[in-house]
């Protein structure tokens, strides 16, 4: 459940995934095989109002959402069963992380579809919330390798993985539009809707101990990752296009 | 007249707090699993002037009925599985009450009474293995048992509830708060009642863990009004409820026994068994922020608790029915 505006929509739903199931996770690995090596996957949105610019691994927690609690909460049961259990749980705190394999009900993924769709002529108008929130957005597949090399480790610990830059979502639909040789300008609109009731501010991750203790860096940049999405929405609606054509 | 809906009314918070309530001139609603007036025989005075709803805060349905048939202008959240050795067996059951339950409740409000002003029994449990001794308000949290897990998940809640959607509601983090209606699971309640049961020669001994062990006692009774004053503020905030001040499981013994005319070294054998292996830096609270805002503190001193629980149980064991 880690799209946030659901999370204030089914709050209870939220927490029973989010919160209850690493519970039941952790107690299981407990009873049937304590040296099982065990992943959390943790969020940035623990961060939320947050207490410090970067965020690293000791920076305090102010979730505002009902996800970033479930999150946090997630976070001090792993911490806690490795400090009292010895087991070997590792927290990853990790920032955004997009790839074409995004929901579309995420900003980026949202924007790259709605790009390549007008592209093609299939849309006309992308409607946006806020233009100038921004995110620490880093590559999905960049991401996984952080998660497998912390549990390849000698000793379990805790790792804010992130880009450390900082891009809004203006910087999103400029590389995404200019991709495709189009203006975002010409195309986006502010919608009212989109805005989120509590838009988390400054969340940029210090990941100084990964690339130290794990040697883990991002691979591939902002631009790339981006280009990359749009051009894997321009075959899929190409195809879905000419699918549709080929059936009239 | 205003309404209160207490969650937990059979437990020693509850009680406390529903006293106090009444007096004040409160309609109290009462919600819990069940009610068994044999079992809570210290709501017994009270209890025709409670209504009694029965609700569970596993099942989000049961708590919206709760709402609807208490319309409440003040809820108060207490109910908790508040065993922390229990927790450490049931992680999944603790977590289900203690914050889903939370949640529940607070969604619940949110939905049906979005005016009424909410409260949360925090704990001390949610800094388990403090940075600082004493603790604030801000000090980083870092539960150490499904427990604390619960609690710290419970009151990370409140705040979303408080700074996203605008609920008036709060959280007391509060410190040990004992009385004669806690519990034998708690340390203090086995002390005061074995050094009765041993007054009487009804025992000869008392087996407890870690005695150097520092903790925070005040009296749940004194708590209990600082939990209806915060309610009363302009603005809502959470608080520490606490003495401030430290003393051991030794202080506890010696303080009981005493009481009662014993030397406690003659009866208390330890037993590692009951060494709990992640006990670290002592959970005390800073009221400062509590005295300041609130003009709250703990009045009970520590000799007069122990005093008033261990008097408590040799009462209750003299009487006839229950020796």
């Amino acid at each position: 459940m880690s799209f946030v505006p659901t999370s204030w929509n089914q709050p209870v739903l939220t927490g029973e995934f989010t919160a209850l199931g690493v519970t039941r996770i952790l107690e299981a690995i407990r009873v049937v095989d304590p040296t099982i090596r065990y992943y959390q996957a943790s969020s940035s949105e623990m961060f939320g109002k947050v207490r410090e610019v970067p965020q690293n691994e000791k920076t305090p927690f102010h979730p505002r959402s009902p996800y970033g609690v479930a999150k946090a909460y997630g976070h001090w049961i792993t911490v806690n069963c490795r400090e009292s259990y010895g087991m070997f749980c590792c927290s990853g705190i990790l920032f955004n992380h997009e790839s074409a394999r995004r929901g579309s009900e995420f900003v980026t993924r949202k924007i790259s579809n709605a790009a390549a769709r007008i592209k093609l002529g299939m849309d006309r108008t992308l409607g946006l919330g806020n233009l100038d929130a921004e995110r620490d957005w880093g590559y999905a597949g960049d991401y996984v390798k952080a998660m497998w090399l912390m549990l390849q480790q000698e000793q379990p610990s805790d790792y804010v993985i992130a880009t450390g830059k900082a891009h809004s979502v203006r910087d999103c639909c400029e590389v995404a539009f200019s991709h495709l040789g189009l203006d975002y300008e010409d195309y986006v609109i502010t919608d009212p809707r989109f805005m989120r009731p509590a838009e988390v501010d400054h969340l940029l991750g210090d990941s100084s101990k990964a690339r130290k203790e794990l040697g883990w860096e991002p691979e591939v940049s902002f631009e790339e990752m981006i280009a990359g999405m749009v051009d894997a929405d321009i075959e899929r609606n190409q195809r879905r296009k000419d699918g549709v054509t080929a059936g009239t | 007249m205003k309404t209160a809906l207490i969650t937990g009314i059979s437990g020693q918070d509850g009680s406390y707090l529903a006293e106090f309530l009444l007096n004040l001139g409160y309609r109290v609603c009462g919600m819990d699993l069940d009610f068994d007036p044999v079992k809570h025989s210290y709501l017994a005075a009270i209890q025709e002037k409670i209504e009694f709803i029965k609700g569970d805060l596993r099942d989000s349905d049961s708590v919206d009925r709760v709402l609807e048939a208490s319309r409440p202008d003040e809820i108060y959240s207490l109910a908790s599985q508040s065993n922390v050795a229990l927790s450490l067996k049931k992680p999944y059951l603790t977590a289900d009450v203690t914050a889903m339950g939370t949640l529940r409740l607070l969604e619940s409000a949110r939905r049906i009474t979005p005016s009424a002003r909410f409260f949360q029994a925090s704990s001390s449990e949610i800094f388990g293995n403090p940075e600082e001794s004493p603790q604030t308000e801000d000090t980083p949290r870092s539960p150490r048992n499904p427990y604390g897990w619960a609690k710290a998940y419970a009151q990370e809640m409140v705040k979303v509830y408080r700074e996203e959607q605008d609920l008036f509601a709060c959280s007391a983090i509060c410190y040990n708060h004992e009385s004669p209606r806690r519990p034998e699971t708690f340390v203090t309640r086995k002390i005061t009642r074995a050094a009765a049961r041993i007054k009487l020669g009804l025992e000869n001994r008392l087996v407890l863990g870690d005695t150097t062990a520092e903790k925070d006692w005040g009296f749940a009774g004194d708590y209990v009004e600082a939990f209806w004053l915060m309610l009363q503020q302009t603005e809502p905030d959470d608080y520490i409820l606490a003495t401030g001040r430290a003393h051991t499981v030794e202080d506890f013994c010696r303080t009981a026994f005493e009481a009662l005319g014993l030397d406690f070294q003659e009866f208390i054998e330890i037993d590692q068994a009951f060494f709990r292996d992640w006990e670290t830096r002592p959970l005390i609270g800073n009221p400062g922020k509590a005295r300041n805002q609130l003009g709250w503190k703990s009045k009970t001193g520590f000799v007069d608790l122990v005093h008033l629980m261990a008097r408590a149980d040799l009462e209750a064991l003299q009487q006839p029915n229950q020796a």
